[in-house]
């Protein structure tokens, strides 16, 4: 092979690799940039670390980590009732089809429109509580979204309802593509449901989940905002009690001018969020070896 | 010899034909001249989104005006300033700018993108459009008044009568206020509050209070940037108050989880007794109670010299520096505030420009023209939140009310909060200190 030849694939896809480095890797560059830049307007005076200096220094950027990282509480719930619904539909039981298409609507609707009407529902004087009081229940008539001990409880209730609805169908779809005899012969065999739950399926289906944990991890921690902004008043309401990172970036950039801290929070999160899915798929591989 | 099927071309026929071409093309040349004349400016401006009608009379008014070509284009909100800022760092920003008030356009003075007015605006046009002392800076002045947004204290006068309360002679003083929530809950109304999920109730509510306890517009900016401390009793006193209509369950029990619209509409439709609006709703709230809705300063507890003032903040216009003819673009801005643009500016929004020397006689609605009149015309102060930066807003402004109101702060804590703001605030913008300090200045005439 000569080395013209050699380099004729690469030259192939050097438009597309230009492309993307163009699209992702120049933005991500310049915010690596200005991270270290006391910005004001479009560029400003290097600073070294006193951006991360001072984003470590304040307290509601490790509330808004605090309550990232009690967003991932949601996450085993999340697990747990996807793998629940998609056995039970995947048993096919009589409407199975339409249920889940039912149980997928949550994922399609954007979640603005999703979380415009949880709040609706969570108001004090909402339909929620308007149930419960109508059950003589008073005592579970919280103030959903306007207390701050609780509010952020409330998101989570509507994270779990909409991000369960992708879980349901990535398992489902595992779930239909087993392979029907092994089932069949541990029911002649005699194991109960159980059993075939807990020592095939389940097995079977690690693969998809242990997906399903990253995707969700990578969305607790960076892609959660759209949620967050709309139940928490577009600020993180009430008081800081649903701010998180994405939010304390968005602040910092558009409504306090300060790009420079904005970049050095965004660097933090997309460094985490990095090494927490690389150690992720690393014990994967571990455990796939063993 | 055939004859030529076109006419011989004689030198009289061409000398002729020469001098015509020669004409037309000076004639083109001096048309050309004259639209060269007639200046192309961009106008960028907001607030169709809270005052309806307010682009088809942009849009009249620059087909109406003749001494310029003006090209108007409505802006989203939420890039008003950015896109602006960002024009202007590239030099290419509109000649005519629309401007909310105070910080939100006294940075771009600061970065050198807004042309001082008072050398290119007549001085009695630029007073009567009242652009308030937000738009004061190093002695120019950066914007003129377009239209008003007075903001009160609003209340059912319905139930005030339900609750042996004059619907005709509002509470004035804190302890005036305390016995008419007290009748109020009485008579099994809720008496006070609105919503404060998104946080703006917050805002008008130390739009209204903090001012008690003010001398000038520049004591407030002195605290927001930490040269004096909210930790001192009377500059927290207002959130203490906060958390006393809150103790006394005076608030309404949904405020945490309504929004700030849906919190007046409590008012308008009868359940709640007193509430904080702003001027533009006037209107339509008038109508549909069948003129119940009454308005009132905040009941005083403060000892301020601000205290009991009018608040009224103005939206404006302003001139960038990357305007080629900034004469040209003051002249547009003169036209605006001319008697006929002012009724024009009426009649398309049903709402009031801002400028003193309005014919007000066309006001119909008695609360409307009240208010004008009250809020309008007489001293007033303007909106001391748009005198906070952006990050003491988010970060103190927004969550102390809303902690109050949720009953998980007292009025004390949220002075130390503040006061902790107000110092972080400084950590992460030394470079802006001093502007603000210079700022003070300007700001510290009481009116």
């Amino acid at each position: 092979m000569t080395p013209s030849s050699r380099l004729t694939p690469y030259l192939y896809v050097l438009p597309l690799v230009a492309l993307l480095a163009f699209v992702f890797g120049y933005p991500l560059l310049r915010i690596f940039e200005f991270s270290f830049k006391m910005v004001r307007g479009i560029d400003g005076p290097w600073i070294g670390l006193r951006n991360y200096q001072l984003v470590l220094g304040q307290s509601l950027f490790w509330e808004s980590v605090l309550h990232n990282l009690q967003l991932l509480l949601a996450i085993p719930v999340m697990v747990a009732i996807s793998l629940i619904v998609s056995v039970l539909l995947s048993e096919r039981v009589a409407g199975w089809k339409l249920y889940r298409i039912i149980v997928f609507v949550p994922f399609v609707l954007a979640i603005p429109i999703v979380a415009v009407v949880m709040k609706r529902m969570f108001q004090f004087s909402g339909p929620v509580n308007e149930l419960l009081r109508w059950m003589s229940l008073d005592f579970m008539a919280l103030d959903w979204i306007g207390s701050s001990d609780v509010a952020l409880w409330t998101v989570m209730i509507l994270i779990i309802w909409r991000e369960s609805a992708l879980g349901i169908i990535l398992f489902l779809a595992r779930l239909l593509s087993l392979d029907e005899s092994v089932i069949e012969a541990a029911k002649i065999d005699g194991a109960n449901w159980w059993h075939r739950l807990w020592h095939i399926i389940l097995p079977e289906m690690r693969g998809v989940i242990e997906f399903y944990m990253v995707i969700s991890v990578i969305t607790m921690l960076a892609a959660v905002f759209s949620y967050i902004y709309i139940m928490g008043g577009g600020r993180g309401g009430p008081g800081t009690s649903t701010e998180v990172v994405e939010l304390y970036i968005f602040n910092a950039l558009i409504r306090s001018s300060l790009p420079g801290i904005a970049s050095a929070a965004s660097v933090m999160l997309f460094l985490v969020t990095g090494v927490l899915i690389f150690l992720l798929f690393r014990v994967r591989r571990r455990a796939e070896n063993f | 010899m055939t004859k030529s099927a076109y006419p011989m071309l004689t030198r009289r026929n061409l000398m002729l034909t020469s001098a015509m071409l020669a004409g037309g093309a000076a004639l083109g040349g001096l048309s050309k001249g004259a639209a060269a004349q007639v200046k192309d400016m961009d106008m960028w401006y907001w607030g169709e989104q809270e005052l309806p009608g307010l682009q088809k009379y942009v849009n009249d008014s620059v087909a109406k005006y003749k001494a310029a070509s003006v090209k108007p284009m409505l802006q989203d909100t939420a890039v008003v300033i950015s896109q602006f800022q960002t024009a202007a760092a590239a030099g290419n920003a509109p000649d005519v700018q629309y401007l909310w008030n105070g910080i939100y356009h006294m940075e771009s003075v600061w970065l050198d993108y807004l042309r001082g007015l008072k050398s290119l605006i007549k001085p009695d046009v630029l007073a009567a459009s009242n652009p308030t002392m937000l738009s004061h800076f190093g002695g120019d002045i950066y914007r003129t008044g377009w239209y008003p947004l007075p903001m009160f204290w609003c209340y059912n006068k319905t139930l005030f009568e339900k609750a042996g309360l004059d619907p005709e002679a509002p509470p004035k003083t804190w302890d005036e206020l305390l016995v008419a929530c007290d009748k109020l809950k009485s008579s099994g109304v809720e008496p006070l509050g609105g919503g404060i999920q998104d946080g703006y109730w917050s805002e008008w509510y130390i739009t209204h209070s903090l001012p008690q306890q003010l001398d000038s517009l520049g004591e407030a900016v002195e605290l927001f940037i930490g040269d004096k401390d909210f930790n001192d009793p009377k500059y927290h006193e207002h959130w203490v108050k906060l958390a006393e209509l809150k103790s006394k369950g005076f608030l309404n029990k949904d405020m945490s989880s309504l929004e700030l619209y849906p919190g007046i509409d409590l008012v308008v439709a009868g359940k709640l007794g007193i509430g904080q609006t702003i001027g533009t709703r006037l209107p339509v709230d008038s109508k549909a109670t069948g003129g119940k809705i009454g308005y009132m300063t905040m009941p005083v507890f403060g000892k301020g010299k601000l205290a009991a003032m009018p608040v009224v903040d103005v939206q404006g216009l302003g001139i960038s520096t990357n305007a080629e003819d900034p004469a040209a673009a003051a002249a547009f801005l003169e036209f605006l505030q001319s008697p006929e643009q002012l009724k024009a500016f009426w009649e398309a929004t049903n709402w009031l420009p801002s400028n003193t020397t309005f014919d007000s006689s066309v006001i119909q609605d008695a609360s409307v023209r009240g208010l004008w009149e009250n809020w309008g015309l007489k001293p007033n102060i303007s909106n001391v939140t748009n005198l906070m930066p952006g990050q003491f807003y988010e970060r103190a402004a927004i969550p102390t009310g809303q902690q109050i109101v949720a009953g998980s702060i007292t009025g004390e804590q949220a002075g130390e909060l503040a006061a902790k703001t107000a110092k972080e605030w400084k950590d992460f913008n030394p470079d802006m200190v001093e502007n603000y300090r210079k700022w003070v200045k300007d700001l510290s005439s009481p009116t």
